[in-house]
């Protein structure tokens, strides 16, 4: 990998503190308010509390608008000529992929590390495996949405790809069961949003595959199949929608 | 000695809409090493899209296309070729200085980093990050990423565009520095000016097609000969026109009161017919600027250019 083009994008990322605000302090700030501080973070799920499963979705929405806001502005830059001027040099495409998904997993891991870090000191609790297994599993799920913001950039082409997709994030997570627990039809719905599978299997390690009841405070047991169909199926369309998007700039120039 | 450049019957479409865009219409092209050329011609003519192909950006709808004798991506990646693009292409929150590493940094080895900073006088605005540089700037920063790779073949498309005539000035003598260096250089404009100043030939691209190539002085020659202007007397000019409008040397003909004006192929026959029998005064012959040839050449039918 082209480690002076990996530097240079972190040396980039670092110079833009708002969008850095919003990746990791936003999350770090939305545990701590809706995690750490109430009352109900005490009580138990399996072997941990509802602190931690608060703590695994606000990680893993950090993790998304990182990757997603890498993934729109590698969109928007190459449309607005730094693809042409990249393809006057022998970096290939596949390098410069490289870079970004490089740049992409290092991002993610700001919010996953702030936030289980101050999880850690504020009463969230599971087993230590819970806590690496969660944190692996959002730091590479976070990777598909790097498509997700591809394709906002793509689509908008212009720096109003990278609000618009970090927005409909915000949205997504809360309906998908991340900021706030549903049930019923809710659930249901639920489990057809893109950011459902991929916080569902990094709480698993916690919850062993129930979510919690809005009703009772029980967990809904939920099957293995769903969140992984959910996030096969949401890959493969962000992926083909990635594909369509590109071919169609190409066809415009 | 090889040829940088070699395009046969190329041809570009683009299927945009309804009716499909022939931007390039049969080009065939050789430049040789150590040659400037300028690919001359309004919007539209076909300038970019052919430098895109050269560059491998785009894909040809027909012909061949060398270039170092093999594919153009290949001549890309291999550093013998580069380029300085019309528009964008930079990141703007980089500094001038990170934009130089990064580009270098995809070469295995390049030229000493600070002598190109010093040949495109960016020395002192290494930290000053891209967006805060001027389009002169920005447009030298462009240069100094295509001389990385120290490329045998440069290719420029409108390299001057949105410059004030001081960096003009500066960023060609800068070029003839680098030609001077014996790299071949290709560039596009529409500033009549620059290919008149700066190419040794002049390649002249219309509707996506060359109507006029050759050594730039002699395409202005023979698209539109000089201009013969001449005082008549009034009484007499309507005749004097008619007697030279049948001329098969004369391209144009109009009189304004006591004043003729002849575009013509042959200026000393018409000169010496003026001053001789039809009785002409304050004789002035004045070559055409490629500007007039340009127009000329770009608004007429290529069959006229040839019959001249």
């Amino acid at each position: 990998m082209n480690l002076t083009y990996y530097r240079l994008e972190l040396r980039r990322l670092r110079r833009d503190y708002v969008t850095m605000f919003f990746t990791a302090g936003l999350p770090a700030f939305l545990y701590v308010i809706f995690g750490a501080s109430p009352d109900y973070g005490d009580e138990p799920v399996r072997d941990g509390n509802v602190a931690m499963w608060i703590m695994i979705a606000m990680a893993g929405y950090g993790a998304v608008t990182a990757t997603s806001g890498i993934g729109s502005m590698a969109a928007v830059e190459r449309m607005q000529g730094w693809g042409r001027q990249l393809g006057l040099t022998p970096l290939s495409d596949v390098g410069y992929v490289r870079v970004k998904a490089a740049t992409a997993i290092t991002i993610a891991a700001i919010p996953i590390v702030l936030v289980y870090t101050i999880g850690a000191f504020t009463g969230a609790e599971a087993p230590r495996s819970v806590w690496i297994v969660s944190a692996a599993v959002l730091l590479v799920g976070a990777t598909t949405f790097a498509l997700y913001g591809l394709s906002f950039g793509l689509a908008f082409r212009s720096e109003a790809a990278g609000s618009a997709a970090s927005g409909s994030l915000v949205v997504l997570s809360f309906l998908g069961n991340i900021f706030v627990p549903v049930s019923g039809w809710q659930l249901t719905l639920a489990k057809f949003t893109p950011l459902y599978g991929y916080v569902s299997l990094a709480r698993r390690a916690l919850t062993g595959g129930g979510t919690i009841d809005t009703d009772t405070g029980d967990l809904i047991e939920v099957p293995l199949w769903q969140p992984l169909a959910n996030v096969v199926a949401w890959t493969a369309i962000l992926a083909v929608a990635a594909v369509v998007l590109v071919a169609r700039g190409r066809a415009r120039q | 000695m090889e040829t940088c450049i070699r395009l046969r019957g190329l041809t570009k479409h683009y299927d945009s809409g309804s009716t499909p865009t022939r931007a390039v219409d049969g080009i065939d092209l050789d430049v040789g090493p150590g040659e400037i050329v300028a690919l001359l011609g309004p919007n539209g003519a076909g300038k970019t899209t052919t430098l895109d192909v050269v560059l491998g950006f785009t894909e040809a709808t027909s012909g061949v296309v060398e270039v170092f004798g093999g594919p153009p991506r290949e001549a890309v990646a291999a550093g013998r070729v580069s380029a300085v693009l019309q528009t964008g292409g930079l990141l703007r929150d980089l500094t001038v200085g990170e934009t130089v590493e990064l580009v270098a940094s995809t070469y295995p080895a390049t030229d000493p980093i600070p002598k190109i900073l010093d040949r495109t006088g960016l020395t002192g605005l290494v930290d000053r990050q891209v967006q805060s540089c001027s389009g002169g700037e920005q447009q030298r920063l462009r240069f100094a990423l295509a001389l990385l790779a120290d490329p045998d073949l440069l290719l420029l498309d409108e390299p001057t565009a949105g410059m004030d005539v001081e960096a003009r000035r500066s960023f060609w003598a800068a070029m003839e520095d680098e030609a001077d260096r014996g790299r071949t250089i290709v560039f596009a404009t529409h500033y009549l000016q620059e290919a008149e100043d700066f190419a040794r030939r002049t390649v002249l691209l219309a509707g996506g097609r060359i109507v006029a190539d050759g050594p730039t002085d002699e395409v202005r020659r023979r698209a539109s000969g000089r201009t013969v202007r001449a005082r008549i007397g009034t009484d007499r000019i309507d005749r004097v026109a008619d007697a030279l409008r049948h001329l098969p040397s004369v391209v144009h003909l109009t009189t304004e009161t006591d004043r003729l004006v002849v575009e013509t192929s042959d200026s000393d026959d018409i000169a010496r017919r003026l001053l001789g029998e039809l009785g002409g005064s304050e004789l002035e012959i004045e070559a055409a600027s490629l500007e007039t040839a340009f127009v000329n050449l770009t608004t007429r039918t290529p069959s006229v250019v040839g019959a001249s």
